[in-house]
């Protein structure tokens, strides 16, 4: 498969790095001869730049006509919006443009645009926002996943003392019937697909697949009873992406954003919903403002400043003053284990999220959900078994499927349920498949 | 530096249109065939003359009008309407010198509905339409009502509508001024007819629904009779009065848009509606209460009378259906308050207006939430549009303008041996348009023929300020406004 990727940003870097491991035949192009040159020296690609000619003619080299995916990830909307319509006009099948603005997400714009030759519009804010919020829902939970509309549930835990089940072996307390399915475990800077002789420790990262109905109870096992729902939610930074999280904010909570700037802070007044959200015009990472503000009532604080570093060392402070979940910003991916380590909760990377997002959308349509999952370097995704496809012909445990890959949990006539060796997989079922490593490719051949 | 030859003519203009409308009261002099005649026809003359030399002292105007000009031109507009429009009561002797005349023609035309004609009722018909007809025409506002019959007539300036449409508006509903002004006419027009064949229906004879209609829909107050709508004791009539009065006080705006465009929802969900309604209701539900508690009245009677005065005073028109002297002076106070904030931006009622109630209220309710939050920034958001601090800041001095003027007349009234009660409450009236006073010496029902001369000119100049909205006039009294640079 062909795939044309504009701007070799962080999120162009991103899809550079993920389609190359399922071995498609990438063309990046950039203004900037740097980028490209660094981006060619790690990945098996091809790079244009763009003032070698040119735009349309550029276009054409790269071979746009016999392109599967277009994608359009440069600074500039304008220009990724009118790429994707050249792009559609000159035989692109698909193609995606970023966008800056969430005026874009209204469906009759989006509507407008597919007609005009555009697949996919991505906002990453709005995928970042998207992200924050369903951590404020579940505050015990690092990162949630839902399958079909919650029927099936993925979550990172993190493992504390106050863990049920801590330090023993799973076959001892797990059996084919559980209602938990443990699918992996990172710890330290290593993955584990488990098997029954692996168990919990304290300070691990677990990845639990469950129905809905059992959350609650994987609450209690995990020693979350403690953690308190969230009303009120300190922000600092306000950005585009604080502006998105406050706009889609559930019913009951109330948040305060601090921000530095202020014509910044006169341009959000009007940007959000002023009985509900505070703007203090004060630097969020000063013990004494946030302090001022009461941040003993807070149960959530989010850092989205554009520092990375000043994100996860604010996040760290508000846990020392006692907030129970944090949730910080970070663009570098060189960040992403540390942060972990030093137990900042969430991490929220726009650039990685929205690389994944449109990732799935190369795959083919009976990939419904997918999402990379990059503190465990692992792929989720949700197939839908074709009758006769060769998933359907045996047993789980018979199939023989690739040792990295799990099967999590089926959905079946609207239910949701869990996977283990004995499961016969019928055809129409959407199965929820966790693959560390693998070609997610290899997996699919198994649906079709 | 004035445009004078543009303030000529379009005074001259306007003269010509008073003369227009004194000629439907000579029609209705001639129908009745009564003494008013003569005295109508002497006025239009002398109007038309009037409005002729004007014209002519303005030949080859420039159409340029700057800030300046149109704040001098609406002051100077309404001053010579008032001038001119006394003339008939004048000439005719039905109202005995000057300082009554244009006291009677400016509570006329700035909709308050004050009077001082102890006994309207043996006033000829000609006479007593000639009064309606002018808060019929001050209502929506003299330049107004020319810009929607002549298109041309300000270029579309939207400084003249801004410098006397009531309450805080900028924006136009339409693109072109003059289409804005046949909207809110027609609008205006509409209620008229709607509230008199209401009327009519309900028992009046034809030429009291009419007049009534014009002065409720206006909501200015004037009335055939001496004892207003109680003359009726008809419930019904007093109902009508009270949806009219209502929907007066309304945002002519938001009414165009509910009736025309269907869009109700918007309209109950505006901020200045809902106190608009809300101060209606609580009000009502007050002197409800007090009225069954010191006086012995039935809840359907007490209800009825109650929510007249409320919607009367609210609105600031001021008609009455039943003696409020009578009232424990509680309910005084609320009347008072409901006389201080008045209708909606927009529309024809007088007062502080619902609008910067709204806003006011806001800011002194971020002020205390600014105390436990100092870094916060704390916007003052009605409708979902911001209101800044320079908007606020013109609100707030708006508010203070309002309490000195009234204050100040207060002051001269005390001195000039006037009730305490009925000076704060005849202030209020002057400078919200509304009408009656409440007090000792002079009850709500009775006419002001007893106030010294004096007082009676400084009251129409606070009538003129709180029709205008105060600065339109204040500023044309300011030394900076007569300096060249």
């Amino acid at each position: 498969m062909k795939v044309i990727i504009i701007g070799a940003g962080a999120i162009g870097t991103h899809l550079a790095d993920l389609f190359s491991k399922i071995k498609q035949d990438i063309v990046i192009i950039d203004d900037d001869e740097d980028k490209l040159e660094r981006i060619q020296a790690d990945y098996d690609l091809m790079t244009i730049h763009s003032s070698s000619s040119t735009p349309i003619q550029v276009l054409k080299d790269a071979g746009v006509k016999r392109a599967d995916l277009f994608i359009a990830v440069t600074r500039d909307e304008n220009l990724n919006l009118s790429l994707c319509v050249l792009a559609k006009g000159l035989g692109a099948r698909q193609t995606v443009a970023k966008v800056e603005n969430a005026e874009f997400l209204d469906p009759m714009v989006t509507h407008a645009f597919n007609t005009a030759g555009i697949s996919s519009i991505i906002y990453p804010d709005n995928l970042a926002a998207l992200d924050i919020i369903n951590g404020l829902k579940l505050t015990w939970v690092r990162q949630r996943w839902e399958v079909h509309g919650g029927l099936l549930t993925l979550l990172d835990i993190k493992v504390s003392e106050n863990c049920k089940i801590l330090n023993q072996p799973f076959k001892d307390i797990f059996t084919h019937d559980s209602p938990y399915h443990v699918v992996a475990i990172k710890r330290g800077a290593s993955t584990i697909i488990p098997s029954g002789g692996d168990m919990l420790r304290t300070g691990d990262y677990v990845y639990f697949m469950t129905t809905r109905e059992f959350v609650p109870s994987l609450k209690h096992i995990m020693g979350k009873d403690d953690e308190t729902e969230v009303k009120n939610v300190f922000i600092i930074g306000g950005g585009k992406t604080a502006v998105r999280v406050v706009n889609m904010l559930p019913q009951g909570m109330t948040a305060k954003i601090f921000e530095n700037d202020t014509r910044r802070c006169e341009q959000l007044i009007d940007l959000v919903d002023t009985s509900r959200v505070m703007v203090i015009n004060a630097d969020g990472r000063s013990v004494a403002n946030l302090m001022e503000e009461n941040i003993k009532s807070a149960q959530a604080f989010i850092a989205l400043t554009g520092n990375a570093e000043a994100n996860i060392l604010a996040c760290i402070t508000a846990k020392q003053l006692g907030v129970s979940k944090t949730i910080a910003m970070i663009e570098n991916m060189d960040y992403m284990d540390i942060a972990g380590n030093v137990d900042i909760g969430t991490i929220i990377n726009k650039q990685a999220l929205t690389a994944s997002h449109i990732y799935q959308l190369l795959l083919k349509g009976d990939v419904r959900n997918m999402r990379n999952l990059m503190t465990v370097n692992a792929d989720v995704a949700e197939f839908t078994a074709r009758p006769g496809s060769r998933i359907t012909h045996k047993k789980v445990s018979d199939l023989n499927f690739p040792g990295e890959a799990e099967l999590g949990g089926l959905v079946r006539d609207g239910k949701g349920m869990l996977v283990n060796g004995d499961t016969q997989i019928s055809a129409g079922d959407t199965v929820v498949v966790f693959c560390h490593g693998t070609d997610i490719g290899q997996i699919e051949k198994y649906f079709i | 530096m004035f445009n004078r030859r543009l303030i000529f003519k379009i005074s001259g203009t306007l003269l010509w249109i008073e003369a227009a409308f004194m000629t439907l009261s000579l029609v209705m002099a001639l129908y009745y065939g009564e003494s008013d005649v003569k005295a109508f026809a002497a006025s239009i003359v002398i109007t038309a003359l009037a409005g002729t030399g004007l014209r002519l002292l303005g030949r080859h105007a420039t159409s340029a009008l700057t800030r300046r000009d149109a704040y001098l031109l609406v002051t100077i507009v309404w001053v010579l309407f008032t001038a001119f429009g006394m003339l008939p009561f004048l000439i005719g002797g039905y109202i005995h010198g000057v300082t009554n005349a244009f006291f009677e023609t400016m509570s006329g035309l700035t909709t308050t509905g004050a009077t001082i004609i102890d006994k309207v009722e043996g006033l000829p018909h000609g006479v007593l339409f000639w009064r309606s007809l002018t808060q019929w025409i001050g209502g929506l506002g003299i330049v107004f009502f020319t810009i929607a019959i002549i298109p041309s007539f300000v270029g579309g300036s939207i400084k003249i509508f801004a410098a006397e449409a009531t309450g805080p508006i900028k924006s136009k509903m339409h693109p072109r001024l003059t289409t804005t002004a046949k909207a809110l006419w027609g609008v205006y027009l509409l209620l008229t007819v709607l509230c008199a064949t209401g009327f009519f229906l309900f028992g009046m004879n034809p030429f009291d629904a009419v007049n009534y209609a014009m002065t409720i829909t206006a909501t200015g107050g004037f009335a055939t009779h001496d004892a207003s709508t109680g003359y009726f004791h008809t419930p019904a009539i007093d109902y009508t009065a009270i949806v009219f009065m209502f929907l007066s006080g309304v945002s002519f705006v938001m009414l165009y848009s509910a009736l025309f465009k269907g869009k109700i929802k918007q309209l109950l969900k505006n901020t200045e509606f809902r106190l608009y309604s809300i101060l209606a209701l609580a009000s009502t539900i007050l002197i409800v209460y007090f009225l069954l508690r010191y006086n012995d009245y039935t809840l359907s009677h007490a209800i009825r009378i109650a929510l007249f005065q409320v919607v009367s005073f609210l609105t600031t028109t001021g008609m009455f259906n039943e003696d409020a002297a009578q009232w424990h002076h509680i309910t005084w106070v609320i009347l008072s308050l409901c006389m201080f904030f008045g209708g909606c931006a927009g529309s024809t009622a007088g007062g502080f207006k619902c609008a910067r109630g709204v806003i006011a209220l806001k800011v002194l309710s971020n002020e205390i939430r600014h105390m436990l939050h100092p870094k916060a920034l704390l916007p003052v958001k009605v409708n979902g549009s911001t209101v800044h601090s320079q908007g606020q800041i013109t609100l707030m001095a708006f508010f203070l303008a309002y309490i000195l003027l009234c204050f100040t007349a207060y002051f001269i009234m005390i001195l000039a041996g006037v009730d305490s009660t009925n000076s704060i409450t005849i202030a209020l009236s002057c400078g919200s348009n509304v009408g009656p006073t409440l007090g000792l010496e002079i009850g709500p029902t009775m006419s002001w023929s007893i106030l010294p001369a004096g007082v009676k000119w400084i009251l129409s100049a606070l009538m003129l300020m709180g029709r205008l909205e105060i600065f339109t006039v204040l500023v044309v009294f300011t030394p900076s406004f007569w300096k060249d640079h």
